[in-house]
């Protein structure tokens, strides 16, 4: 790549086509300026490289690195800077604004066409409109990072509240970022306070740095004004309010890149500034150099894209190719900063900004910043990609599910059959269309997307294939219009299969889009996509035979072209029409096509600039035309050195569609008399971004005539502000310099979508933990007691909040809110959450810092501390017991479900059992389960396995301790699930000890009726017992037995079975779980294999969008949800305890676990057993006649038990009984 | 097994993960159905452990079933396997113990499922910890060749060989489900050929084809 450097520069060759020339006609009409260029003839941009050609050996290093990292994938920058002025002649036309550039400004970039064009912000002045990006450079320097991050941020949130959120605003999270922003670019560059050295050192960083203080302060100002006016609820005059908050926000951002600036320069004063020569502006502060570690994908092959054109375009195909690789050879440094902002397009390299997305980028038109809020309900916009998918995604499965639910009526018609999948078949291909649209968009990442979307399709086919053969073959057996249940069946899994497949693509295309920024998308409902062969459910059932070709049609062309194997991704596009085509060739290169083009300078004002490359916004929907176009243009290029000063930029609307361009007055203002942000009028049907302008339009005054430029006061330039009214409110900088010098780690907190924090370092943590703002979000504390020992140490613990304690002092303001608090969760952990063995390690330092630091400023809070540590040493549990679920639900409403006074049921216990039972307790003989009322044995049953459940701590059930150890951290847990182990047991023994067949099937019987009880009593963990012993193989394995057991039973069994299938993840059984109120006792089972899953499957750290590995919250978060989930049914029932039977049961399973701890494998002997009652040839003959009864064993289980008792091991019992 | 699985044409397998504990075995199956597109995990939804994989350009729909957790619910164990149709048999290559445990596993699945040819693949895994090694890989793959299961050495840590031993099983899933296939067209075909003799020879050369 550095060789293509040898040759020397013509910038006019290094031109790129423009391919928008064919909607001139369009823009024409509502120019203003009469085009000295014909249509084919464009004038370039112009970028200002020959000022800079003594720049070319730097950039030639440059140029080496940004090669080797030619195939990173490609990155859509937030920011911009400009490193050229940039006027442009007209600024305002009726229907679109074009920004003109001061070199150094920062611009906030919402998209960016394709055309190099993109749609952003100034943040001088908050204008929005078009600019060219060939002028400008990515801006992202590690210093600043934190706070374009929080300014995007800002934005995004107050976009997405338009001031009614008050919630957002309560919690002032939205200032926290911008103020820690500013710190951590302080704090990188070693000026946090005004004594270090450097700010000593030097005059104009001192300045500097003020200005920006004095900006922040304007913006709490500000933000507490806000907090005012939400109070008020006046909605007006918040909206002002948010206004001008974004804009000062912006212009804080902006007096931070220039205080770097200003601090580059002290720094290396040495190095050559980059456009000190040639900028426009006087006594302009150059520019920091160019980002180095942009990424740069290098251009596509230029000959072979030249080529490519060649063969369609014979006439031009020379001069294209001479142009295509003249480009190549000719980079200039000027191209180089571009490329490191950009990857490039091959002929266009040097002009065409707009390859944010990447090279293989003929499609779209404009790639779009994603924002944190997603898409908003507000947003006009519906052609952007992301919601295309998301629509389209919606729309399938809406209609996947209707059919599935529609399978569940048992008979189906055969006709609403063929349409429900018809409709499903047909919103699917439309949604595989977007994902292609994705494909297409970017080569680099196509991988990713290949399988899953290659997956989802064999889905939708598979889903056709199954409806068709249902359909094709009507059972003659049946009535012909119905679809039978087996079939229903097939239906089902095969609809299932598809939602899951499309659930996976659609993530993966989601996270492509994040990577690669939002783009336009524009489609014609149903005009396009990828089409199932639905013939088949055409509902003519003659054609059974017809073979069915797995193809994918494009549905207006009609066309049905087979699929090769190899192509299952790509769909052959056969149409020869204009018509638009989705092209999935992901195996080939995607085309270069040359839409990457510069903004024009000189250009005649009616010149289209988006809206040309619009209709192209689907792939290869007119590759033809492009080609033409860029072949043309690329013969038409050429242009002389762009007249920077009178350089003027294309204006038009930007729609094709809507040439009346109605929206040209829609500009909006941020605060109407002072400046004027104006928008593009294609704002609210065009940009991604557009939403949030679109509330800015409703917000503000609408200025009619955007005349940004026109009143210098409202423009004010790069260099103006630093000046500006910092003497104003010295105080007021003092104020907020003392802020921003409070120590903060709110840029180490990582937020999701929720605003729920899922992430941040200890100190961020515990700085949240006491944040003065606000309550603290309980769910937060409850997760952080209950999970703090699994991402910490309670030294560690005490020593971040000592540190909170002591260095919130230096802020005088919000001292001692946020030191009562640290008080506090010193306090709660002391009372509620103190566990003596791990956290005695900390008490020593607690007792100290109560001793010392707390006592000097709060004496009384001391004592009561130091009162607490002496009773946690001795006191064993909780001082102050509290439910730690109430992060859930809270366990103390819980006890409402049943009220106290409801009267305890009366035992079902007839006098001959309780008598029964006085004499087994006196050393008779013990009865038998059959002795029993089912439903006072389930309830027993309950009772002991919830006090069992009741017991179990929160502790018990972190970093999977119940499966260490042998269990030994997990006491409670370990007596549960031995309990349920137990009972298992206790039903395959109390059936296998008896010889006679009808007596097995009489106990059989009768644990499924005390199953069913359980049931009713929702007790899942005692259900899941009993059917897991009667379905175990040795009881299932007794046919003859189970000959016996009437259907109804065994039907009984199988729906019991079913609640508690673990099949589909415990489906049936969350289910039933999801709105249970207690009491209930849950299979205990369940949420052990959750928290283990947790536990393992998300792992400890993460890494914060500043390159930060900080504790990942989340995973705790979930950890404590799951747990708060099992603490809900902590309650006990309400049923009378029948001690007798307690003891009964309790000796019962006792019994049968003595054989488990004698060393039998019980499963084992049972099968043995098992086999001995039955034996398998028995069972092959199937005869009926019932095995003979050996003598030996005597008769019912207490022979047996006995000799069971003898006889210290099952086996030789079990084994030496039926000889 | 739900019933409405047994008709579905698109292959659908139940896979369980066995092993003692502390063999990272539920690692293996983190990593393995953790869709890494999604940034948080969340194992109490339906489709926590189905995925899809694609095999030799089959599509498998996989669903594992992993007893981590749950281990002490011996009772449950029988039902787990019962639901099986392929195995993964997990010891760590630093417990000697977990290894000796296989074979009372590999007993009771034969028990259980009642067939010697139940697809099975033995996983060493904690391969990254070498330093700590205690079961010898030559020992291993001759038990694993004793039991006809294939042999590999894993890490869930640094995500080695985690898709290979699912994507193995489920190949012996499929080659099996084409060999039951065919037997049954042979069978078929038996029927109206009377000759046993020529179809046993025929079954053994088709058996053949399939292996290779």
């Amino acid at each position: 790549m550095p060789m293509l450097n040898s040759q020397p520069v013509r910038s006019s060759l290094q031109v790129a086509p423009l391919a928008i020339q064919k909607t001139r006609g369009n823009g024409s009409s509502v120019a203003d300026s009469p085009d000295p260029y014909s249509q084919s003839q464009i004038t370039p941009p112009a970028t200002p490289n020959g000022s800079q050609e003594d720049l070319y050996t730097q950039a030639q290093e440059h140029l080496q690195m940004e090669t080797d990292m030619a195939n990173e994938p490609p990155v859509f920058h937030n920011f911009l800077r400009a490193f050229y002025p940039f006027q442009p002649e007209n600024v305002v036309t009726d229907s679109t604004v074009t920004l003109p550039l001061n070199e150094g400004d920062v611009v906030l970039v919402h998209s960016i066409h394709t055309n190099g064009w993109a749609d952003g912000t100034l943040l001088i002045n908050g204008a929005r409109g078009w600019l060219p990006t060939n002028y400008c450079e990515a801006y992202d320097p590690e210093e600043m990072r934190s706070l374009l991050k929080a300014l995007l941020n800002f934005w995004d949130m107050m976009r997405a509240t338009c001031g009614n959120d008050s919630e957002m605003f309560g919690n002032q999270e939205f200032m926290k970022g911008i103020i820690a922003g500013v710190r951590y670019l302080l704090e990188r560059t070693h000026c946090l306070t005004r004594e270090s050295p450097l700010v000593q050192q030097h005059d104009g960083l001192r300045r500097n740095r003020k200005s920006l203080l004095s900006e922040l302060s304007c913006l709490v100002k500000t933000a507490k004004r806000l907090h005012d006016a939400q109070r008020l609820t006046n909605v007006g005059e918040v909206n002002e309010v948010v206004d001008e908050m974004i804009l000062r926000a912006f212009r804080i951002v902006t007096k931070g890149v220039r205080f770097l600036d200003v601090l580059e320069d002290e720094r290396r004063p040495l190095v050559p500034t980059i456009a000190a020569t040639t900028a426009a502006e006087d006594n302009h502060v150059p520019p920091t150099p160019p980002a180095e570690s942009s990424s740069f994908v290098a251009g596509y092959g230029p000959a072979a894209d030249a080529a490519s054109r060649a063969e369609d375009d014979g006439e031009t195909a020379e001069r294209a190719q001479y142009a295509a690789s003249d480009v190549a050879r000719s980079l200039t440094p000027a191209e180089n900063r571009l490329s490191s902002v950009y990857t490039q397009n091959t002929n266009a390299r040097r002009l065409s900004q707009a390859g944010p997305l990447q090279v293989h980028r003929p499609s779209s038109t404009l790639s779009h910043r994603l924002s944190i809020a997603g898409s908003s309900h507000l947003a006009h916009s519906q052609n952007l990609v992301s919601e295309k998918l998301n629509a389209c995604h919606d729309t399938f499965l809406s209609h996947l599910g209707s059919f599935i639910g529609r399978l569940h009526l048992q008979s189906q018609s055969r006709p609403s059959l063929a349409r429900a999948v018809k409709q499903s078949a047909t919103s699917g291909g439309q949604l595989l269309v977007v994902v292609d649209v994705v494909c297409t968009h970017n080569s680099a990442l196509i991988d990713v997307l290949e399988q899953s979307r290659a997956a989802m399709y064999d889905r939708i086919q598979e889903l056709v294939h199954t409806a068709r053969d249902i359909l094709a073959n009507p059972r003659s057996d049946m009535e012909e219009d119905v679809i039978i249940p087996q079939d229903n069946g097939r239906l089902l899994g095969a609809a299932t299969g598809c939602v899951k497949a499309t659930g996976e693509c659609v993530a993966k295309t989601k996270w492509v889009i994040e990577k690669i920024g939002d783009f336009e998308f524009e489609s014609d409902n149903g005009s396009l996509g990828v089409n199932f062969d639905l013939s088949a459910l055409a509902l003519v059932r003659e054609e059974k035979d017809s073979r069915y070709c797995p193809s994918e049609s494009a549905s207006i062309a009609g066309s049905t072209v087979s699929e090769t194997p190899t192509a299952s991704t790509a769909i052959s596009v056969t149409s020869s029409t204009a018509v638009p085509h989705v092209a999935l060739s992901i195996d080939k290169p995607l085309p270069d096509v040359p839409q990457v083009t510069s903004p024009i300078t000189e250009h005649p004002v009616s010149h289209p600039l988006p809206s040309g490359s619009r209709p192209q916004s689907l792939p290869m929907r007119d590759r033809a035309s492009s080609v033409v176009q860029t072949a043309s243009c690329s013969r038409s290029d050429l242009p002389p050195l762009p007249r920077i000063s009178t350089a003027s930029l294309p204006m038009d609307t930007y729609s094709p569609l809507e040439p009346s361009s109605t929206n040209g007055s829609d500009f909006r203002s941020f605060r109407s008399e002072v400046m004027t942000a104006s928008s593009s009028g294609s704002g609210s049907t065009y940009l991604s971004r557009d939403s949030e302008s679109s509330i800015l339009s409703q917000t503000s005054t609408r200025a009619t005539t955007p005349d940004s430029t026109q009143a210098p006061r409202n423009q004010p330039s790069f260099s103006d502000l630093s000046t500006a009214e910092t003497a104003s409110h010295a105080e007021e900088v003092d104020d907020v310099e003392s802020r921003l010098i409070e120590k903060t780690f709110a840029h180490e907190l990582v937020f999701n979508k929720e605003g729920q924090v899922t992430g941040g370092s200890l100190p961020a943590l515990v700085e949240r933990l006491t944040t003065h703002e606000s309550t603290p979000d309980a769910m937060f504390v409850s997760t952080f007691y209950l999970t703090f020992r699994l991402f910490c140490t309670p030294t560690a613990l005490t020593q971040a909040l000592v540190e909170r304690f002591d260095y919130v002092g230096e802020s005088s303001s919000i001292a001692a809110p946020v030191r009562l608090r640290t008080y506090n969760v010193f306090k709660g952990w002391l009372e509620s959450h103190w566990r003596e063995e791990t956290d005695r390690e900390a008490l020593d330092l607690i007792k100290e810092f109560a001793e010392v630091k707390l006592a000097a400023i709060l004496p009384s809070a001391a004592k009561r501390l130091l009162d607490l540590a002496e009773k946690v040493s001795v006191t064993d549990g909780a001082l102050v017991p509290r439910f730690v679920s109430s992060m859930g639900k809270s366990s103390a409403t819980g006890t409402h479900y049943i009220p106290a006074d409801t009267p305890l049921p009366a035992p079902a216990m007839t006098r001959s059992q309780t008598n029964a039972l006085t004499a087994w307790k006196a050393g008779g003989s013990s009865p038998s389960i059959l002795d029993f009322d089912p439903l006072e044995i389930a309830r027993q049953l309950t009772i002991k396995q919830m006090s069992l459940f009741c017991s179990i701590l929160p502790e018990e059930l972190l970093g999977s301790k119940w499966t260490k150890l042998n269990g030994a951290g997990a006491p409670n847990v370990k007596a549960m699930s031995a309990f349920t182990t137990g009972l298992s047991n206790l039903v395959a023994d109390t059936i296998l000890q008896y010889d006679e067949v009808k007596k097995r099937a009489l106990v059989i019987k009768h644990w499924i009726k005390i199953a069913s009880q359980c049931s009713s009593l929702h007790n899942y963990d005692a259900l899941m017992a009993i059917t897991c012993a009667l379905t175990d193989t040795s009881i299932k394995r007794l046919k003859m037995t189970w000959d016996t057991v009437s259907a109804k039973r065994k039907e009984m069994l199988k729906s019991l079975q079913s609640t508690v299938d673990f099949n589909q993840n415990y489906k049936a059984l969350r289910a039933r779980l999801h709105d249970r109120v207690p009491p209930c006792l849950p299979f205990l089972g369940m949420f052990l294999t959750d928290l283990t899953f947790v536990d393992v499957g998300n792992p400890a750290t993460k890494t914060s969008d500043t390159g930060l590995v900080v504790i990942n919250f989340d995973k705790h978060t979930r950890t404590a949800k799951s747990i708060g989930e099992l603490q809900r049914f902590q309650i006990p029932y309400r049923l009378t305890e029948v001690a007798d039977l307690q003891e009964w049961l309790s000796t019962q399973i006792d019994r049968v676990r003595e054989k488990d701890k004698a060393g039998a494998n019980t499963q084992a002997s049972h099968y043995r057993k098992s086999l001995l009652l039955e034996p398998r040839e028995m069972q092959q003959l199937r005869t009926a006649i019932e095995p003979p009864t050996p003598a030996a064993t005597g008769s019912g289980m207490f022979a047996w038990m006995r000799s069971n008792s003898a006889t210290s091991t099952t086996t030789q019992g079990g084994l030496s009984a039926p000889i | 097994m739900p019933s409405r699985y047994a008709y579905q044409p698109v292959r659908e397998y139940h896979v369980v993960v066995l092993g003692a504990g502390g063999v990272g075995k539920s690692c293996l199956t983190a990593q393995f159905v953790h869709n890494e597109w999604i940034e948080s995990y969340d194992p109490t939804i339906e489709d926590s452990y189905r995925t899809q994989v694609s095999v030799d350009g089959r599509q498998v729909v996989l669903e594992i079933l992993d007893t981590a957790g749950t281990d002490q619910f011996v009772a449950m164990r029988d039902l787990f396997l019962k639901s099986g149709q392929g195995f993964l048999l997990v010891f760590s290559i630093a417990s000697r113990s977990s290894f000796d445990e296989l074979a009372t596993l590999r007993e009771e699945i034969l028990r259980i499922k009642d067939d010697d040819m139940i697809p099975i693949v033995m996983v060493g895994n904690k391969a990254d910890l070498e330093d700590q090694r205690a079961v010898d890989r030559a020992r291993a793959f001759s038990v694993s060749r004793s039991w006809n299961a294939p042999y590999y050495e894993s890490s869930a840590r640094t995500r080695t060989n985690v898709d290979e031993v699912f994507i193995d099983l489920c190949r012996q899933l499929l080659r099996r489900e084409d060999l039951l296939e065919e037997q049954a067209r042979d069978d078929l075909g038996q029927k109206l050929d009377d000759a046993a003799a020529k179809k046993r020879r025929r079954r053994k050369r088709k058996e053949k084809c399939v292996i290779l």
